[in-house]
C-alpha cells in the first residue's frame, strides 16, 4: 500500500531510518567503513534552543497557492508565521501576474473549552463559513499540535463537510510534536495534494511528451524559476513547476508530465514516487542545481533521459565557459576567504559546493538535519581532499557560537534568521535564500558572486556590529567543546 | 461573529509574554513548549514588527524544551528540568523565566515544582501559565506583568520618591514600543518624575524589583494591562491610572494634566510645563503652515487598529491635525465588558468621539466602508474624500481599492522599519505627523 492511501502520512525519522538531527565532527570523520556517512539516528541535545517545526515550511508552501485559504486548527498563535511569510506570498504574486497580492489563512483558535470539549464542530463551521465567504478552489485544514492532543479528527471532519461544499477540503497534518525534522513538512504538503489534487489514474495515461515536472521548494523564487525555465527550454522541453505558487487547477498537469526532477533531493521523494507508481511519470532525483557544476550535472541528466545527452552536453559546456569569464571579475576578491555555512541539508552542502567553484574555502557547514539524499553532496565535498566541521544540528544557535569564535571564518551564509549570531559576531553575513534572490542555475552562481562581492566590498555593517552587540552565553560557554551536549539515545 | 479569525492581527499568549519576557533586562526566557514555537514567532515579527526580531536573546536562541510525542505520552516536567539546569550552565542571565505552551498545559505538567526547586537553590527564576488555547499575545503580555507583579517584585520595598511606575504598551506588539516608552518617560520627565518602564533599554531589574515602592502606577492603555493593574493595587496598594498611549500634543496636554493632578502637583505648575512644552513644540510645527495650508492637508481618514493604535491615533489625527477620523476599526478580540469599559472611556473624553467598530476580517472592514469613501460620477457628490487610511499593513489593498494613502501604524507592520521611532509625547506627535503627510504626498 502506498503512503498516499493512509490518511496519515509517516514521518521522516520513520520513513527514512538514518535521518539524524545531532551531530559533531568534521566531514571526513563522519564516514563509516562501507558507508558514505553514518550517524547515530537517535541522537539529540540536552540543551536545546528554539527549533523549526514542520508547520513553518508547509505554510510558507500553502500560502503560495492562488485561489486556496489556509484555515489553520489550533490555537491562534499557531500559523501566525504566515505574517512572515506573505512578504514573500506578495512578492510572488507580483514576479508572477504583476499585483501584490495578501496570503488568506484563518484560525480556528482553539481555546479552554474546545480543548476539554473537542474542536470537530468549530471546525467543520469554520469550513463552511470560508466557502461562503471567499468560495476558494481549495482549503488547506491544517492541524496544529493541540487537535493532536485532544483527538479532533481532520479527516473525518473533512469527508463530512466535503459533499455540502465546492472547495476542495485538504486535511494536512502538522502537528508539531509528532516529528523532530521539518522535513516531513514536504511529506504532509505532497500527501495533501496528491491525494486530493490528481485526477484518478486511466488506463491509457494522458502524456504530455515535452513537458517536464521541476519540483520546486518554498524558498525558490520566481527569479529561480525563469533561470531553469530558460535551460529546460533550451533543450526543447517545457517546464511545469510544481506546487510552489501553482494554481489548483493546474496541479493535475503534473501527471500528464513525462519526466519528474527534483531540484531538492530530500524534499521530493515521497512525492515523485508516487508519481511514478501511480501514473507512469519517471522520475530523477540526484542534485540540486545550486553550483555550477551541480547545474550541468542536473541538466545532463535531463537530457540523457530524453535522449538529449549531446545537446546537454553541449549546451553545459557554452554556459560554464561563458559564466567562467563572468565571474572573473570577482574571483581575486574571493580567492583563499575562509567561510561557513548553515542552512538546511542540501542547500547548505551544494551551496558549500558552489562556494569553492567561486574560490572560496570551506571552514565549516551546519546542516539541519541528515539523511541519505545526502551522501552524494558529501562526496562531493569530500572528493576535494580538505576536511573541515560539519555539524547537523535543526538550528541551535549556542553551539554555532562556540564554533564561530574558534573557526573565525571570513564570511557566514545562513538560513532566513539564521545569520544572528555570525553578524553579532562581526562576521559579515549573506542570507542563503530569500525567495526574489537568484541562487539557482548559471545565473544564480553569477547572482550570488555579485552579492557577496558586494558584502565582501564593505563590511562596516558587521565590523561595528561585532563591536557592540553581545551574545547571550556565559563566557565559560566557549571553554566548553561545541558539541559537549550532545548525547546519542539510539 | 465568524468561527475562525481571519488574518489574526496577533500572535497566542506564549508569542506575547516571549516578546514580553525577552524585552526584560538581563532576562533568559525558558520556552517549555512543541518545537517550532520559537520559530513561529521569529517568523511573526519578521512580518509584523516592523522588522524587529527577538531580543538580546534573539529569535532562535531561546532556550526550549521543543517537546516530543515521548513527552506527551510520558510528560516533560523532566525534560524542562533537564533544560533549567543546562540553561544554568550556558545563557547568560539575571533572571530566567519559563514560559509554558499548549503541549506541556494540555498535558498537565506540574511547571510549578520544577521552577520552584531551583528558587529553592537561590535561582531567580519565575514561570507563567501561556498557552496559545488560553488567550491571545495581549493575554499573555498581561501573565508575565501579574507575573512580576505577584511574584518578581519585593513586597515591602521602601517608598521610592517621585517614581511611577508605567506599562500598557506590549512589546513587539506595538511596534513603536520603544520610543512609545521613551516618550513618556520624558513627559514624566517633565512633572519630575522617573518612570520604571519594566520593558526595553530604559528598564532595569533593580527598579522592577524595587517597583512596589512608587507612587503610582500609569497604564497606557483602555484595555491592556487593566487587570494587571488591579493585582498590584491589591498586593501592593499601589493606585493606577489608564489612558491610551499619548501620541501628539493634545493627548500629552491631557497625560500631563491628569498624572500631574493624580501625584499632586499644583495646577498652575501643571499649565505651565503644558504652555512651555506647547511653545516648544510649535516652534517646531510653525514651518509646516504654508506648504501645509496650500495643498490642502487635511484629510478625512479610516481608522484601523488594536485598542491602543485604534484609539490614539484617531484622537491625534482628530484633536492635533484636526482631520476628520470618521470611521474608526477596533480588530481586537475583545470580550463584552472589555468593549463596555473602551466605550465608556472614550466616551468620557472631551470632543465627541466616533463609535468604534469592532471588526478584524478585511472584507468585512471593506463592506463597512460604504460609497461616500468611493469615487463616484455624481455631479455633486458629498464625499468623504480626499481619505486616509491609518492601519496595518494588512490594510493597504483596502488603501488601494479607494485610492487613498496609506501608513502601516498597528500591528502588523511589516513595509516598515523601526528601531526608537516613538509617538507619544510632544516630540512624537511631530514624528507622527512626518510619517502621515509624507506618506499622504509620497508622489509629490
Amino acid at each position: 500500500m502506498s503512503y498516499l492511501d493512509q490518511r496519515v502520512p509517516p514521518k521522516r525519522e520513520d520513513r527514512h531510518a538514518d535521518t539524524c538531527l545531532a551531530y559533531g565532527g568534521t566531514i571526513c570523520g563522519a564516514q563509516k567503513p562501507g558507508r558514505v556517512c553514518a550517524l547515530t539516528a537517535g541522537a539529540d541535545r540536552a540543551f536545546t534552543q528554539g527549533s523549526i517545526c514542520p508547520l513553518l515550511p508547509a505554510m510558507g508552501i500553502m500560502s503560495s497557492l492562488p485561489d486556496t485559504v489556509v484555515l489553520m486548527h489550533g490555537a491562534v498563535g499557531c500559523g501566525s508565521c504566515a505574517h512572515g511569510n506573505n512578504g514573500n506570498v506578495r512578492a510572488g504574486h507580483a514576479a508572477r501576474s504583476g499585483q501584490p497580492v495578501d496570503a488568506l489563512w484563518l484560525s480556528t483558535a482553539l481555546n479552554e473549552i474546545d480543548v476539554v470539549s473537542g474542536g470537530d464542530e468549530k471546525l467543520a463551521r469554520a469550513i463552511e463559513e470560508i466557502e461562503a465567504a471567499h468560495h476558494p478552489k481549495a482549503i488547506f485544514v491544517v492541524s496544529g499540535c493541540l487537535p493532536g492532543i485532544i483527538g479532533d479528527d481532520l479527516d473525518a471532519v473533512a469527508a463530512r463537510v466535503q459533499p455540502k461544499i465546492a472547495a476542495k477540503i485538504l486535511p494536512v497534518h502538522c502537528e508539531g510534536f509528532k516529528s523532530r525534522f521539518m522535513a516531513t513538512a514536504y511529506d504532509v504538503i505532497y500527501h495533501a495534494l496528491g491525494r486530493n489534487l490528481l485526477p484518478a489514474p486511466t488506463k491509457k495515461q494522458p502524456r504530455e511528451k515535452t513537458t517536464i515536472n521541476i519540483m520546486t521548494v518554498g524558498s525558490m523564487g520566481r527569479v529561480d524559476e525563469l533561470e531553469l525555465e530558460r535551460l529546460v527550454k533550451e533543450l526543447g522541453l517545457k517546464a511545469n513547476f510544481f506546487p510552489v505558487f501553482s494554481d489548483p487547477d493546474s496541479l493535475p498537469r503534473a501527471a500528464r508530465a513525462a519526466l519528474s526532477v527534483s531540484t531538492c533531493p530530500t524534499h521530493d521523494d515521497y512525492f515523485l514516487i508516487h508519481l511514478k507508481e501511480k501514473y507512469g511519470v519517471p522520475y530523477i532525483i540526484r542534485h540540486m542545481p545550486i553550483g555550477i557544476a551541480n547545474t550541468s550535472r542536473w541538466l545532463s541528466d535531463i537530457g540523457q533521459h530524453f535522449g538529449l545527452g549531446p545537446q546537454a552536453a553541449a549546451l553545459a559546456q557554452a554556459e560554464e565557459k561563458e559564466l567562467e569569464k563572468a565571474l572573473d571579475d570577482f574571483r581575486p576578491l574571493f580567492q583563499g576567504k575562509r567561510v561557513f555555512l548553515s542552512a538546511g541539508e542540501y542547500r547548505s552542502l551544494a551551496t558549500a559546493s558552489l562556494l569553492r567553484e567561486l574560490g572560496f574555502e570551506i571552514a565549516g557547514i551546519r546542516s539541519f538535519h541528515y539523511d541519505e539524499f545526502a551522501d552524494v553532496e558529501i562526496e562531493k565535498l569530500r572528493r576535494e581532499g580538505q576536511d573541515f566541521s560539519w555539524s547537523v544540528a535543526n538550528v541551535q544557535p549556542f553551539e554555532e557560537a562556540n564554533l564561530l569564535k574558534r573557526i573565525k571564518p571570513d564570511l557566514f551564509l545562513g538560513h532566513w534568521h539564521g545569520n544572528n549570531n555570525a553578524a553579532r559576531l562581526g562576521i559579515p553575513t549573506q542570507v542563503i535564500y530569500n525567495t526574489g534572490f537568484g541562487y539557482i542555475g548559471y545565473r544564480g552562481a553569477y547572482d550570488l558572486a555579485r552579492r557577496l562581492d558586494r558584502k565582501l566590498k564593505n563590511t562596516a555593517f558587521t565590523d561595528r556590529l561585532g563591536r557592540y552587540a553581545g551574545l547571550p552565553y556565559q563566557k565559560s560557554w566557549y571553554r566548553r567543546e561545541p558539541f559537549s551536549l550532545i548525547r546519542s539515545r539510539a | 461573529m465568524s468561527t475562525a479569525i481571519e488574518r489574526p492581527r496577533w500572535t497566542c499568549a506564549l508569542g506575547g509574554a516571549l516578546a514580553a519576557a525577552a524585552a526584560l533586562p538581563r532576562t533568559v526566557p525558558i520556552i517549555h513548549a512543541g518545537p517550532g514555537c520559537a520559530a513561529n514567532f521569529a517568523w511573526t515579527q519578521n512580518g509584523a514588527s516592523g522588522l524587529q526580531v527577538g531580543g538580546p536573546c534573539a529569535a532562535l536562541a531561546f532556550p526550549g524544551t521543543n517537546l516530543q510525542e515521548n513527552e506527551v505520552v510520558f510528560g516533560g516536567a523532566e525534560r524542562l528540568d533537564e533544560e533549567i539546569e543546562q540553561t544554568l550552565k550556558i545563557m547568560d542571565g539575571d533572571l530566567y523565566f519559563v514560559l509554558t505552551g499548549c503541549v506541556p498545559e494540555v498535558i498537565g505538567d506540574d511547571v510549578d515544582s520544577v521552577v520552584r526547586k531551583y528558587a529553592h537553590r537561590g535561582v531567580a527564576i519565575t514561570s507563567a501559565s501561556t498557552a496559545g488555547f488560553k488567550g491571545n499575545s495581549y493575554f499573555g503580555y498581561e501573565e508575565v506583568l501579574k507575573t512580576l507583579f505577584a511574584k518578581v517584585l519585593k513586597t515591602k520595598p521602601g517608598r521610592r520618591e517621585k517614581t511611577v511606575n508605567v506599562w500598557g504598551l506590549p512589546p513587539m506588539m506595538d511596534v513603536f514600543w520603544k520610543g512609545n516608552l521613551a516618550g513618556v518617560k520624558d513627559l514624566l520627565g517633565l512633572l519630575g518624575y522617573r518612570a520604571n518602564v519594566f520593558f526595553g533599554p530604559g528598564a532595569s531589574l533593580e527598579e522592577i524589583e524595587n517597583a512596589a515602592g512608587a507612587e503610582l502606577n500609569i497604564v497606557l492603555s483602555d484595555v491592556y494591562g487593566l487587570e494587571a493593574a488591579r493585582l498590584f493595587k491589591k498586593i501592593h496598594g499601589v493606585d493606577f491610572i489608564s489612558l491610551p498611549p499619548p501620541f501628539g500634543a493634545a493627548a500629552s496636554d491631557r497625560f500631563l494634566k491628569l498624572a500631574g493632578r493624580r501625584l499632586g502637583l499644583p495646577a498652575r505648575k501643571i499649565s505651565e510645563i503644558i504652555k512651555r512644552e506647547g511653545r516648544r513644540h510649535y516652534e517646531f510645527l510653525e514651518p509646516l503652515i504654508d506648504v501645509y495650508n496650500d495643498m490642502e492637508g487635511q484629510r478625512y481618514a479610516i481608522v484601523i487598529g488594536d485598542v491602543n493604535y485604534g484609539c490614539a491615533v484617531a484622537d491625534f489625527l482628530t484633536d492635533d491635525l484636526g482631520w476628520l477620523a470618521d470611521l474608526v476599526f477596533v480588530t481586537d478580540d475583545l470580550s463584552d465588558d472589555e468593549r463596555a469599559s473602551l466605550d465608556k472611556a472614550r466616551s468620557a473624553r472631551a470632543r465627541p468621539r466616533p463609535e468604534i467598530i469592532y471588526e478584524s476580517r478585511a472584507g468585512a472592514i471593506a463592506e463597512k466602508i460604504d460609497g461616500r469613501w468611493r469615487p463616484s460620477s455624481t455631479k455633486y457628490h458629498n464625499s468623504r474624500r480626499p481619505a486616509f487610511v491609518a492601519g496595518s499593513s494588512l490594510d493597504r489593498a483596502l488603501a488601494v481599492s479607494l485610492g487613498a494613502p496609506h501608513l502601516s501604524l498597528s500591528f502588523p507592520v511589516s513595509n516598515r522599519a523601526v528601531l526608537n521611532r516613538g509617538y507619544t509625547g510632544y516630540d512624537g506627535g511631530l514624528r507622527l505627523m512626518e510619517d502621515v503627510i509624507s506618506s499622504a504626498i509620497l508622489m509629490r
